[in-house]
Parts: C-alpha cells; structure tokens; sequence
C-alpha cells in the first residue's frame, strides 16, 4: 500500500518531467528527491515558514502542503527556474547588493514571493511587500534588507 | 603613498562571498546530503512528561517492508552524560523511563522517512505515568518529588556577595522589590536539525555530516560518547540553516545516528521536523529572579539583591547545561552598564520534566538585560524622575575603565554614556516625550524603552566550549591563489567573507583570489567553532595572525627576488613591489611558483612551499562590546496588540571588519527579541505536554512585525588582535529589554511594570484593567 506507484506528469522550470511517485508524496520531496531540485527548503511541514514555497503557474504554494500527482500538468517554478543561466537575476542580484540573506535557507521561498509580486506589481510599496513577506519567515535578517532588496528591484523584470 | 591609498578591505561594505549559491539554489544544506542506499531514520518520542516503560513492542515495525532495523537503547547503550559537571546524563534512547515529552525512545532506520514514520506508527511503548515536575519554585523544594530519584533536583548552586553588601544594602534610603520571569523560548532555526553519517569506503573512517557550530566539539563528543578515536572520525558541517546557540550542542539524535552508521554499515541520515525541533531542540530562558533593589534619593543605585532561578529540564544538555549558562552568566554581569557597587547573588538551577535548557542566542543576557533596565526604570517611575536621566547617573563613566564590576568582572573599554546619548539622538526623545504627552490626551499609548547593553564577547569559554583559541591554516597554491580555513561554523554569519576581507589586506591579494575553508575537521585545523560572539574576534585574530606570518614570507621573498630591502617591499593587487618603484615589481603568483616549483630560487632559511598555520588566543578572557537599543511601541488598550513602531541602535563592537554584515546582525536580533518580547513561548499544560508544538502556536515576528531599524556605528577597539570586539548576541541581548520597558512606558498611566516575557494581549489587557 506504502509503496504504490502512480505516474505523474510535471512542467517544472520549463522542463517536462514524467515521473514514477507514491500519491503520498510531497511536491517539496519529489522535487527535492526525485528531481535534484535542492533549492526548495522544507522548514516546518506544516504550511507556515514559507521556506519550501514555488510558484504554480505563477502563484506562491507551499510545496510541503501538496501531493506531487497534485500538481499534474501545472507549471511549477522552483529557485533554479528564477536563476539565469550565468549570474543572478535582478531580483537575487538586489538580494546580494542589500544583504537580504544571511544563512540563505528561507532565501529561495522568499525570492519566489518576491519574484511573484513583482510579476503582478512592478512598482510595489514598501508596505505592500512586507505583507506580501508576511507568509514567509525569516529568522536572521529581521527583514529590513530584504524589503530594501525587493524594493531595489522594481522595475527590473525578471532578466534574462 | 600606494600603502595609504591601497583600499583596506577591513571596514569594507562588502558583498557576499556566499551569496551567489544560496541565492540561486545550490547550496547544499544537511538534508542535501544523498548517497546511494542512505537509509533515514525517524524517532519514536515520549508522549508523557514523566513516565516508567514497562514494555516496548517492535515487532511489528521490524517486520514492515522497507524497514531495515529498529534501534532501542539495547541496539545503542550511549549515556550523553558529562560527569564531571551532572550526577545526571540522558541516555542516546530511553532506557526504563523517560522524563521529557519528546525525549527519544525509540530508532526506526528504513529505506525512507515515509516508511520510518508508518514504522514508528506499529511500535507499543507500555507506559505508566507519573507525577510531573513542573513548576520550578517547587522543584526547588523537591516537590511535588525527585525528578531524578538519586539526585537532587538543584544541581546547580551558587551564592555570591561583594563585601560590604550587607551594610550598604541596608543603609540605603530606599527599597523596591520586584519578581520577573522570562518565558521558554528556542532558537527555532529554519532549518531544522539533521545528522548524516556513513562509513568512508576508501579509509573505513565514520564521517559525519553534522548541522553544527563547532564542527571539532562535534568530533570530540561523537569520539567520546562512542568511544572511537579522534583520527578515526571526520565532521563534515555543510551549508548551516540558522544556529544561534541552538546548534552548539550534541544530541542523542547525533549519537545514535553515528551509532546507526558504524552498526549497520549503511549511510544513514535523520532530520528533524518542526514538531521535534520544537520538543527536543534546547530550550532557553526559563528563568525567575526575585530581586530587591536598594537607591539613594537621587536615583543612584547602590545595591542589588537576587535570587536566580531556573528550570533546566529533564537532563543537563549535553555537554552544558543552558540553565547554568544563563544563571552564572547573569549573576556576573547583572550590573550591566551601570556602576552599582554592591550586587548579592543566590542561583539555584533545578531539573523538571521538560526539556532540557540549552543555549539560545545571548544565552544570559536578553534575561539579565531585562531584570537591569526593568530595575533602573522602577527606581525612575519611584522617584519620579526621567529613566534617561536615571541611566545617565548611574552609567560607568570613561575614566572609570577598565572597570571591575561588583561581581569582579573586568570591562575593557566602551562607550556606554556616548552610545545611549546617539540612540537618545537617533530617536528623537524630546520630541518623543511632546509626542506621547498629545497622543495620550487621545486615548493612544505610545511609550520608549531605553536598553543599554554590555555584552562579553570572545569568552575564554562559552557555548562554543573550552577552546579559548582560534586557529588559520593559509595556503598560497602555486598559483598564487589562497586557501584558508578556519575550525569556525558559520550559520549565516558570512565568515568566508568577512576573514577574507581581514586576509587580503594582509596578503595584498584581491577578494576573488581568496576561498576561506570551514566545516571540515580534516582539513580545518583545530578551533573551537562559532558561539559566544567568538569568530570575529577570535577568529578573525586568527586570519590577522597567520595573514602576517605569511605576509613576512611573501616580503622575505619578494626582497630576495628583487635584490631589495625587507623594508622596501610593499604587497597589493596580488603584486609585491619595491616601493617607490613599481616597475620593479612582481607577482604573488610567481613567488608561489618559485615556493613550489623552483626551489632551488627560494631565500635561505624558508621552507619550501607557502602554507603556514597561525594561532590566536587572546590576553584578556574576555571583551565587552555595548550599545543602546531604544524601541518605540503603540499598545492598543482595547486588545492588548503591542506594535514595535521605531527602533534606534547605537552599536559598539569595537573595529568593524564589514558594516553591512554587523547591520545585519543587529537587525536580525532585534526581530528576535521583538518574538522574545511579545510573541515567543513555550508553553506546557498542567500534564507536562508541549502544547505550543507547530508555529503557528510558536509565534515567531514576520515582515509586519519588525519596523525599520536605525543603525549607528561607535568604535571603541579592543586591545586584541584588529581592535575586533565580538558583537553577535548584544542585538538580542538588549531588544527584548527595550520592548519591555516601552510597553512598561506607554502603560504607564496604569500604574503597571512588564515583569514576564513575552507580554501577552492577555497581559497588556490586565496590567490595563489592575489600574
């Protein structure tokens, strides 16, 4: 029973990915265990901390709350999908120049809600992202330098 | 002239060296840790607070499909028990009882968490449970029993009087009394924590991934515990999630995983979750100090008294337990800033049926620092007078360093008046008194917490352990590129920055050419690690001490290639030249080649090759840095809601080696006090379960929470190596303080003063309605 096997199809950062899973499992371990995609922390399986969050067809989820075969057929963005193939993006860029990370574990969950309010609003306010922010925590900047990055990168897209 | 103009790298906002991998996801974190057939494992965890085992049941678990072995205290017979210190040790796995809830009992290792956790599921664990011991006044008096049959519940005291106290407690002309209590908080770091360990196929070593600070105190208590030699083991510290104290420790988790490992001979890994964090990560903070206080008529403190109390859970965690921290810190520094010259101290730290205390952050200070400013500002509201100018009366004044403070701790020099005078500045507090005078005529309590901070950095000893010392090994590869690696464990600290800023300027070699080491016992060399603000100081001293001897061996070169004076040679750029006359110059690169490759050039009485290890132990056991923290807060009487709306921070860590990096940090403990002081606790019902066991039941502060923090920068140098004072625990020493004494300040109308951490709207409602 445990170890049932569905199949699952998954668009992830543009690629198609046909994969063999249990129903149980969580999109953050299968992307994690199954496709190497390390970049999606999982901090508390329990949809709080944020760390684990990608987009699903361009909306923050938090990937320790969905079955992978959840997400048949939508397109999921995780960090590595946000990441250029040489340098940082605009958005990471700014992370770096403001200081917004520090252990970097809550970095990429944190990126991927930046990077989808940024999508939606190119010109955010201050206010407007710290709630944006709320669902994602972060326990060693106190968050100043990561609002400062986000507003630092308005405008600038996504890159290339 | 090229020395002076040359940019110095120490004091430099620089960027990130780590950056670039964690931003774009490739950073490898414990859990990123994978080799073929690694097996996980998942812990049966008490439910029960106190209880004897009569029977455990595996069977049904040991046969399940995909399980490959269940471990009982049989399968891992390891006591973490520090007997120098504690009649008491917890055992790896329960053996016959268990005296905390979530305290490990039983291992389940199978092909993966999934089925590890169905596994754990089929296990039977025949309690009988007993009484708890839960509240630590009466674990104190042995009541409601023992928590440990054969020894007492203290297991720590101490008393401690400066002569004279008695007299001039007593010849005071006024007396407050007062009781505080701070609540059980953890660390919660995002990433949990995890061990890893596998047989080395090629030497038969055991390795051990470990998400740890202090990767040799690691080896050590793996070696010890385990009994396995010290050459026979490697720590391997990845990419560190978040630490702050919390990860400093050895837990039974580690040992049975490395236990797993060296039994089975399978690589073998656990993580925790966020419900075991929350039950079996240290706690902190569990404290209680009833203190009286004694002044003259102009608000001069003369003397205080205080019985230190705290609840230091089921066993001494292993190899300290964080009560003793907390308590015999607090009582040497409880003064703070202040010149009081009379202090009297009783500790008694007790066992209970929770879990056990370890170091978070700060570890005695966020404590200390609110029983010292909840004092200063009843001694102001008694006697009516302005809690700024109380401090000011009473502040160690710059004539006075270095100063022995009433528990004989020595202070090297600060700038404690200067500093609370910039914060004072920085917020605006004439304006702020005006301000809150209007507002109140609204019906809207705005109040200002003032909190003014020593904290002892650089300790001889510390969370990080005995090792008073930091080591740096450089290595100049023939290419003219340098390695250095340190015995430190970052966990978001930016070190591989920071001790490469320190080491190009003293190798005269760009940032880029520079890859600082860490996290690896077989090629770090031997150090303490990271905890008590050390690093920077410590390790830092390390890089500038190594960084010379090889800057002298590069000058020694560079005479001798270019046929000038030792005294003539300057380095920069990766270029060494003779100064005054750059054409006659060469590169780092060559005299590496030459060190390696063409030895026969090298100058008489150098070895060949460029590596050399350099070691830094600081003359004085300890350094104080210090600042001031005021926090602006809104209380809503209505709700009880308290919003941090302002923060102002005048910060003295001595020499700064990168501003953005110590800003950083300061704005990362202030979120932390600011969960500490409104948001963040433990809380166990009346049978000893946890019941604050996800966060959405732990609070910690999100985006909303925390306001713009306003930085300034004093330095005061330390008289060690670079003037580097240590600074990363003062930020949460002093927050939790300067939120409580705002809220004591807005409510002040009430009448009312916050004695518990954190402040609850349930407390904010009563203090409200007791007017």
């Amino acid at each position: 029973m445990a170890d049932e096997r569905v199949e699952v199809v998954l668009q992830v950062n543009g690629r198609e990915h046909r994969l063999e899973v249990s129903p149980r499992w969580t999109l953050s371990d299968v992307l994690r265990h199954q496709l190497g995609l390390i970049g999606t922390h999982v901090g508390c399986e329990q949809g709080v901390c944020g760390a684990c969050t990608v987009l699903l067809d361009g909306e923050p989820v938090r990937s320790c709350l969905m079955f992978a075969v959840q997400a048949q057929g939508q397109h999921i963005t995780t960090v590595e999908g946000i990441t250029p193939e040489n340098g940082l993006s605009p958005l990471q860029e700014a992370f770096r120049a403001h200081h917004a990370l520090q252990c970097g574990y809550c970095t990429p969950g944190m990126l991927l809600t930046a990077q989808a309010l940024l999508d939606r609003d190119p010109n955010p306010s201050e206010e407007t992202i710290r709630e944006a922010l709320t669902g994602n925590l972060c326990r060693c900047t106190g968050y100043q330098f990561i609002v400062d990055a986000v507003l630092a990168a308005r405008g600038q897209g996504r890159g290339a | 002239m090229a020395e002076v103009l040359r940019p110095q790298m120490m004091g430099a906002r620089v960027s990130r060296l780590e950056d670039p991998r964690l931003l774009s996801g490739q950073a490898r974190f414990l859990d990123d840790i994978q080799v073929p057939g690694m097996l996980e494992v998942a812990f049966v965890r008490s439910p029960h607070a106190a209880a004897k085992i009569l029977s455990v049941d595996v069977e049904a678990a040991r046969h399940l499909p995909g399980v490959y072995a269940v471990m009982t205290h049989q399968e891992c017979p390891v006591m973490l028990w520090n007997k120098e210190s504690y009649k008491v040790g917890q055992p790896a796995l329960a053996d016959g009882e268990v005296a905390f809830v979530g305290q490990p009992v039983v291992a389940v290792i199978a092909e993966n968490r999934y089925i590890a956790e169905d596994a754990a599921e089929l296990i039977r664990v025949e309690y009988q449970a007993i009484t708890p011991v839960l509240d630590m006044r009466d674990a104190i008096q042995e009541k409601p029993r023992r928590v440990h049959e054969h020894a007492e519940n203290v297991f720590f005291k101490k008393s401690r009087q400066t002569p004279g106290f008695d007299e001039a407690f007593a010849a005071a002309s006024h007396h407050l009394t007062a009781s505080f209590r701070t609540n059980r908080q953890t660390a919660v770091t995002m990433e949990p924590r995890g061990t890893a360990a596998m047989l080395d196929a090629a030497s038969g070593r055991l390795t051990v991934y470990a998400s740890t600070q202090s990767p040799h105190r690691m080896r050590e208590d793996i070696c010890n515990l385990l009994d396995i030699p010290e050459h026979l083991v490697r720590i391997i510290v990845p990419e560190v999630g978040g630490g702050f104290g919390m990860k400093a420790a050895c837990y039974p988790e580690d040992v049975v995983v490395a236990q797993a490992a060296l039994r089975y001979r399978k690589p073998v890994k656990w993580i925790s979750d966020r419900l075991e964090s929350l039950e079996s990560d240290v706690h902190a903070r569990d404290d209680i100090h009833d203190v009286e206080v004694a002044f003259d008529d102009d608000g001069k403190i003369i003397a205080i008294k205080d019985h230190l109390m705290a609840d230091g859970g089921a066993y001494p965690a292993y190899p300290w337990s964080g009560a003793e921290g907390e308590t015999g810190l607090a009582a040497r520094v409880l003064t703070g800033p202040y010149d009081i010259p009379y202090l009297a101290t009783d500790i008694d730290c007790t066992y209970s049926n929770k879990t056990p205390l370890g170091s978070y952050r700060g570890v005695w200070g966020p404590i200390a620092s609110f029983i010292q400013e909840g004092l200063v500002d009843r001694v102001a509201r008694h006697l009516n007078l302005d809690p700024a100018d109380v401090r000011r009366r009473n502040m160690i004044r710059k004539e006075q360093f270095p100063y022995r403070n009433a528990a004989r701790m020595i202070y090297d020099e600060g700038s404690y008046l200067e500093s609370m005078e910039e914060a004072l500045k920085l917020i605006g507090y004439e304006d702020f008194r005006k301000r809150q005078a209007v507002l109140r005529q609204q019906g809207r309590y705005v109040g200002v917490g003032i909190s003014v901070f020593v904290e002892p950095t650089a300790m001889a000893s510390s969370e990080a352990g005995e090792v008073g010392y930091e080591s740096c090994t450089i290595r100049i590869e023939p290419s003219g590129r340098v390695t250095a690696a340190f015995g430190l464990g970052p966990s978001g600290q930016g070190h591989e920055t920071t001790m490469a800023q320190l080491l190009a300027d003293q190798l005269g070699v760009p940032l880029a050419d520079i890859v600082v080491l860490h996290g690896d016992t077989d090629s770090a060399p031997y150090g303490g690690g990271t905890g008590g603000s050390r690093s920077g100081p410590i390790g830092g001293g390390a890089a500038l001490v190594a960084g010379r001897q090889m800057r002298e061996r590069l000058i020694k070169y560079a005479a001798h290639l270019l046929e000038a004076g030792e005294d003539d040679i300057e380095l920069g750029d990766g270029k060494a030249w003779v100064a005054g006359v750059p054409d006659r110059s060469l590169t780092i690169r060559t005299i590496a080649q030459t060190a390696y490759m063409d030895v026969s050039k090298i100058p008489e009485g150098l070895p060949i090759g460029l590596e050399i290890t350099g070691r830094y132990l600081p003359k004085r056991p300890v350094t104080f840095s210090n600042g001031t923290h005021i926090a602006e807060v809104e209380v809503d009487v209505h709700t009880g809601v308290v919003k941090v709306t302002r923060y102002a921070v005048a910060n003295d860590c001595g020499r700064v080696i990168n501003p953005t990096i110590v800003e950083g940090q300061i704005h990362g403990g202030v979120a932390q006090g600011i969960g500490a002081a409104v948001l963040e606790a433990l809380r166990y019902d009346e049978d000893g379960q946890l019941v604050t066991t996800s966060l959405l039941d732990y609070l910690l502060p999100e985006s909303t929470d925390v306001p713009r923090i306003d930085v300034h920068h004093i330095e005061t140098p330390s008289e060690g190596e670079g003037g580097i004072k240590g600074m990363a625990e003062g930020s949460l020493i002093a927050a939790p303080a300067a939120v409580a004494c705002a809220i004591s300040d807005a409510l002040a109308p009430f009448g009312g003063m916050v004695d518990t951490l954190p402040v609850t709207p349930d407390m904010v409602l009563k203090m409200v309605q007791d007017r």
